[in-house]
């Protein structure tokens, strides 16, 4: 299987770049594999916690596309960090897609 | 006249989880502990209370040092284990350790088996579902004015949902209740020798019943959790399959765990709906506002956290809180002092919807071991609140507040009945 590379930046400005991805993980997967800070994915990646919170890249918000209504649910969560480009990282599904993908880990509640 | 403090410092000297004072109205402990020991040696449970929400957390996050399969099966029938351990091998088809309640890297391949059937997707599935089976019970007793919110709500709510999930007979509704019980009481440090003999008798029986459900399933599988976890398969291998006996202890779990604390979640929300007329009134207004509905329950859950404390051992010593903590300490998290603690949650007993840090509550446990039920657990009291607001009004205590009992637990905080009167919306 060819490898995805998504690059994620985390709150403290550190910007870690994962170039061994696969198709068959999501984005918050991947990024635990690479222990990124701030993805905590506390329920374990079934979209019921919003401890992997993204912000993707502007320029990747169409191909990442919008939340589904579960996961706009546990967004509400938490409005007040809220944006036009959240997302769960649990449910971004990566392909060869999204390769190339860059996302902002969103701030701890 | 005694100072606040003197009055903290009197608490910590002297309180204890099972006062039956304490029991009852355990905030004012919470508060003192929180504020003068905050990694409290309790000496009447030989266990140290963890109070503070930033300490919970530092747990939570470190399940190797803070271990779940010893602190839960520490716990386990505590005073008695061996004795209770030998009848249910003897009368209740053997003895079957908690598989969930494992430590990583064990835990890690139980809790992936598991998670699939709890899926936030898969729960949305169930909304329709779950709201005919609320609907169905609010039919039953509209038009009687009155109920025990616990027996002829909350409890048939959740047995009727678990079952249906689990694949079970409806009809074994009432035993179910007992059996919950039963199993919450062993890790509740309140039982005698003459209730564990009682209770174990009980757990035999649940276990003669699942374990016949699931022989069943292993040769004629159908569309159900017991059929799922029978067959459950991730990976190759050693390991890919659950054995029998995690597969007993997971099903036992699931249908107590999806129903105890569940139960005690719905009889919290009527509980508020009777006592907190601002409330309900703004229930009332935005019923059909999904997003309110959501913060609703959370902070239901944030303010009546159904579990009350759950237990860890440390498995080295470490340093804690700025207590130093030897190998082999016996921990309680105590998630109603986290949840009450005002420095995170600004005015705690301020049922406060619109709270920014609303999801920071910690009912539902945290780190690898946060509850695998929460999303259904939220939708069965958001589609259960919804639907009490839609259909009845007035809701008022039938009894004394202070007349409500708890079950005898330092696991739960569990009312054993909610009598509340209400009216039909014309």
């Amino acid at each position: 299987m060819s490898h995805i590379v998504v690059t994620l930046t985390q709150q403290d400005g550190t910007v870690v770049r994962i170039d061994d991805a696969t198709a068959d993980e999501s984005l918050m997967e991947a990024a635990r594999r690479a222990g990124v800070a701030g993805i905590v994915a506390e329920c374990g990646g079934v979209c019921s916690c919003a401890t992997c919170h993204v912000y993707v890249a502007e320029d990747w918000i169409g191909k990442v596309g919008e939340p589904d209504e579960v996961e706009d649910e546990m967004l509400d969560m938490v409005d007040h960090i809220r944006r036009p480009n959240s997302r769960l990282s649990c449910q971004i599904r990566l392909s060869e897609a999204v390769n190339g993908l860059q996302a902002e880990v969103a701030p701890d509640l | 006249m005694a100072s606040a403090t003197t009055q903290e410092e009197q608490l910590i000297a002297e309180g204890t989880l099972l006062d039956p004072v304490v029991h009852k109205h355990p905030r004012q402990f919470y508060a003192a502990m929180r504020k003068l020991d905050p990694v409290h040696y309790d000496k009447s449970i030989d266990m140290y209370l963890i109070s503070r929400w930033e300490d919970i957390q530092e747990i939570q996050r470190d399940p190797i040092t803070y271990s779940v399969n010893k602190g839960y099966h520490e716990q386990q029938a505590k005073g008695f284990a061996e004795e209770f351990q030998q009848i249910l091998r003897e009368k209740g088809g053997g003895y079957f350790p908690d598989a969930i309640m494992s430590d990583p890297p064990y835990h890690t391949r139980v809790r992936k088996l598991m998670e699939n059937a709890f899926t936030a997707h898969r729960v949305k599935e169930l909304e329709p579902r779950i709201e005919a089976v609320v609907n169905g019970l609010i039919d039953e007793i509209e038009d009687r004015g009155e109920m025990d919110a616990v027996k002829d709500f909350a409890q048939p709510l959740t047995i009727r949902i678990i079952c249906e999930q689990l694949g079970l007979d409806w009809h074994i509704k009432d035993r179910i209740a007992r059996w919950s019980i039963a199993v919450t009481a062993q890790i509740g440090r309140m039982q005698d020798r003459a209730e564990m003999l009682e209770h174990a008798e009980q757990i035999c029986d649940l276990q003669h019943y699942i374990i016949g459900k699931m022989r069943e399933r292993q040769t004629d599988p159908r569309e159900d959790m017991i059929s799922d976890l029978v067959h459950a398969k991730e990976g190759d291998g050693e390991g890919s399959v659950l054995t029998f006996e995690e597969a007993v202890s997971l099903v036992r779990a699931l249908l107590i765990a999806g129903n105890e604390t569940t139960a005690t979640a719905l009889s919290n929300l009527v509980y508020i709906l009777a006592t907190q007329p601002e409330v309900l009134k703004k229930l009332q207004d935005s019923v059909d506002d999904d997003k309110l509905m959501n913060r609703f329950v959370e902070e239901l859950l944030r303010i009546e956290p159904p579990v009350r404390a759950l237990s860890r051992m440390t498995t080295k010593e470490v340093e804690l809180g700025g207590a130093l903590l030897p190998e082999g300490a016996h921990l309680l998290l105590m998630y109603a002092s986290a949840n009450d603690e005002p420095e995170v949650f600004p005015e705690p007993r301020h049922f406060d919807m619109e709270r920014k840090n609303i999801i920071k509550h910690v009912s539902f446990g945290g780190g690898v071991h946060k509850c695998v039920g929460l999303a259904l657990a939220r939708m069965e009291i958001k589609v259960a609140a919804r639907q009490l607001v839609r259909r009845l009004k007035n809701f008022r205590l039938a009894i004394a507040e202070d007349d409500i009992a708890f079950l005898p637990t330092v696991a739960t905080r569990t009312m054993e009945s909610l009598p509340v009167t209400f009216e039909k919306v014309a």
